[in-house]
């Protein structure tokens, strides 16, 4: 029976799950590359043959040639996937559309979702979540709205209007349906955005974008799962998930393998946690091994409007071993390895205390106070974990990575 | 907040799924827009000026040749319609065959701008009968402008079809052909004399009752309006009292823009009394349309199956043909 790989990053995001993925695909047959998590906010680059490309929407595995199927655990905005689509056509790739698969349920991002998502951060002031300004947390809270009415508070946001259900990529076949869903959405964000974007140019938009994708339903997914090799490409990381991150600097979304094993129902997988030599972290939040002067080059982040700065710091142990726990890996990648990292931390002291875990409560506050005991980093400290290593990166290039599997 | 660049965002994200599709841009708009204004002019295909006719005629294929003419207004927010009409001929002209509501239809597009204000106010293609209409529809125009005063030159489209149109259906069995005018607005108050004469090349020297051209229209002619809920004037009951003057039940109001093919054939389906109703709904969703079925079912409730005659014209449209006015 095949066995599936279930790609998680274990640090704040950006530990390189592009190009494993990437290299993943180039070394086997692969049917599909799955998203189960996040939205248009991931940015997973990958370098092969020439080519450099930051996937948003696509599976990483797209400059192989390797379908992208969007899980029913995605939110889709068809317009950054079209500006996408248009990138990697202008890299040579042939009808990137008709090597991608939606579920019909995946959430729709609107422009809406976007505007609003921008209005509440903005009105945070200097207490920013570190959103991407995507529309992501939007999206996923507004979907969380039915049965409420105005003046609840969901999420410690208040419902200021009186929401609906949420617009699905499904809709896009159903005009009625969109548009009594887009109707009530626009009506409901119109206290905090105003107008916003007219209703009818996103019914318009929509259906192009309907008759330009396969939107598919779960027959499809199971099918795919029983032909061969899928890889399921997580976004972001385990610290920055909703449940096991760091609140309120966390992403709406499980970035746990969770979703991945409820796709798969009970087939085989291996989990592939991901993580740098060091750390790293895009926008605010708590970093204890934060050290802005360390000397890593970095070429395809840099500060996002809405996100904030990015931001480096020397590899965490502590940290490391809290996404394990949420992750239960099967093996590691390390990626980053041409990177001279010197110093990790072992332990964190907090007044008289030391410790190697995180408390239970309050990490976020926990994490904004300790100070971590900074230690030389042995050249083969993932050697000794007693997890295998089934893939190294000594470059952002594909020729850099070397895949055991 | 960040509205500014999304429609060019979203323009190209549209164009982008087209392309996908298979589906170019509207070229010759795009080709005309990258250019000076008083450089537009109508496709040489599209414009009717000196046009004698527009001729609908049996062939060897065709030997029951029925004329459908589809004119929709392409101003402002209704730019949509023939963008719509692109996507879904291949469903139209499918059911109208397949379901045997028609045995050889052949479809007219045009273009309906304001006379007053455009730099392009009619355009009116060939009858086809193959994918010759999806390039009728690519060439036209879409200037998108209008005049902002409620009313669109719909009457000079009407004059044109009464006057520069000659069918084999009429000519040969006395059968009406079927015209479609799509918009949302009020005809202009007046057929302009020398709108026509700029437009459309007749010598006529006074201005014209709009009213007396439908009059004439409705003789060799199924003439229906149809209001795509596309814009703010959906609801405005000016607009529903100004059409049913003019054409009784033939005013349809459609709640989904994206309807509009499934419309037409299904209008035609009742008119032709090869179904009911009920059973065009079934039709419509048999051809993946069920969404817009409803949307249908319920533009043509007010019309209904058995009010629907196939020649007669509204009671309220007796009347001399051309009135001029001083």
């Amino acid at each position: 029976m095949t066995e599936h790989l279930i790609v998680v990053g274990l640090g704040f995001g950006d530990e390189g799950k592009g190009a494993v993925v990437d290299a993943l695909c180039a070394q086997a047959p692969t049917t599909a590359v799955v998203r189960f998590n996040g939205g248009a906010q991931a940015a997973h680059n990958v370098v092969a043959e020439g080519r450099h490309h930051t996937f948003s929407q696509y599976g990483s595995g797209t400059l192989t040639g390797v379908p992208t199927h969007l899980s029913k655990h995605v939110l889709v905005e068809p317009i950054a996937l079209a500006t996408e689509t248009r990138e990697l056509t202008d890299l040579g790739v042939p009808d990137p559309l008709s090597l991608l698969t939606v579920h019909e349920d995946a959430l729709l991002t609107t422009p809406l979702h976007i505007t609003a998502n921008r209005a509440r951060e903005d009105a945070r002031g200097t207490n920013r979540h570190g959103s991407c300004g995507k529309g992501i947390g939007e999206t996923v809270w507004y979907s969380l709205l039915t049965g409420h009415t105005p003046g609840d508070t969901v999420e410690h946001q208040r419902v200021l209007g009186t929401p609906g259900e949420a617009p699905t990529v499904g809709d896009c076949l159903r005009p009625t349906t969109l548009r009594r869903k887009l109707d009530t959405l626009a009506r409901f964000y119109e206290p905090l955005i105003g107008t916003g974007t007219p209703v009818d140019d996103l019914i318009h938009l929509y259906k192009s974008f309907a008759d330009a994708v396969r939107i598919v339903n779960d027959d499809h997914f199971h099918t795919l799962a029983d032909t061969g090799r899928l890889i399921f490409e997580g976004a972001q990381g385990v610290l920055l998930d909703e449940t096991h991150g760091f609140h309120p600097h966390t992403t709406w979304s499980t970035t746990t393998p969770r979703n991945a094993r409820t796709l798969l129902a009970g087939r085989p997988a291996r989990v592939i946690g991901v993580t740098r030599t060091y750390h790293t972290r895009h926008g605010a939040g708590p970093f204890p091994t934060e050290d802005n002067t360390l000397p890593h080059p970095e070429l395809h982040n840099d500060s996002g409007t809405y996100q904030g700065s990015w931001r480096t710091g020397h590899f965490d142990a502590v940290l490391f071993h809290h996404a394990l726990t949420h992750a239960r890996l099967d093996a590691l990648a390390v990626t980053h390895r041409d990177t001279p990292a010197t110093h990790y931390a072992t332990a964190y002291r907090s007044g008289a205390t030391r410790t190697t875990t995180l408390p239970t409560h309050d990490r976020t506050h926990f994490l904004t106070t300790c100070t971590p005991e900074l230690e030389p980093f042995p050249h083969d400290w993932f050697e000794r974990q007693g997890i295998p290593i089934a893939v190294e990166g000594h470059g952002p290039d594909r020729t850099s990575y070397t895949v055991r599997t | 907040m960040g509205h500014g660049r999304w429609d060019d965002n979203a323009y190209a994200a549209a164009r982008t799924f087209r392309a996908a599709k298979g589906l170019d841009d509207f070229g010759y708009t795009a080709k005309l827009k990258s250019g000076p204004r008083d450089q537009w002019k109508a496709d040489p295909t599209l414009d009717p000026l000196g046009v004698t006719a527009r001729e609908c005629r049996d062939s060897a294929d065709h030997a029951d040749s029925t004329p459908i003419a589809v004119l929709f207004d392409v101003t402002g927010s209704m730019g949509y319609v023939p963008q719509i009409m692109q996507r879904k001929l291949g469903k139209l002209h499918g059911l109208l065959q397949r379901k045997g509501y028609l045995t050889d239809p052949q479809i007219l597009f045009g273009g309906i701008g304001d006379a007053d204000s455009d730099r392009v106010p009619l355009q009116v293609g060939q009858f086809e009968s193959d994918n010759r209409m999806d390039e009728q529809l690519r060439t036209i125009f879409l200037e998108g402008n209008g005049g902002g005063q409620k009313s669109e030159s719909y009457e000079l489209a009407a004059y044109f079809v009464a006057r520069h149109v000659a069918t084999d259906a009429w000519e040969k069995r006395g059968r009406k052909g079927y015209l479609f005018l799509i918009g949302d607005e009020l005809n202009k108050p007046r057929l302009e004399a020398r709108h026509i004469r700029r437009i459309i090349g007749d010598d006529v020297h006074q201005d014209i009752d709009p009213a007396s051209v439908y009059r004439e229209l409705a003789r060799k002619w199924h003439v229906y309006f149809v209001l795509p809920n596309q814009s703010h004037y959906y609801d405005d009951p000016e607009i529903a009292d100004h059409w049913r003057g003019l054409l009784g039940q033939h005013f349809l109001k459609l709640d989904d823009p994206g309807a509009v093919c499934e419309l037409i054939a299904a209008t035609i389906g009742l008119e032709e009394r090869v179904v009911d109703l009920d059973q065009a709904m079934v039709d419509l969703a048999e051809v993946g349309s069920a969404d817009e079925s409803r949307a249908v079912g319920k533009a043509l409730v007010q019309v209904g199956a058995k009010s629907v005659a196939t020649s007669a014209t509204p009671a309220d449209l007796d009347g001399p043909d051309t009135v001029t006015l001083a």
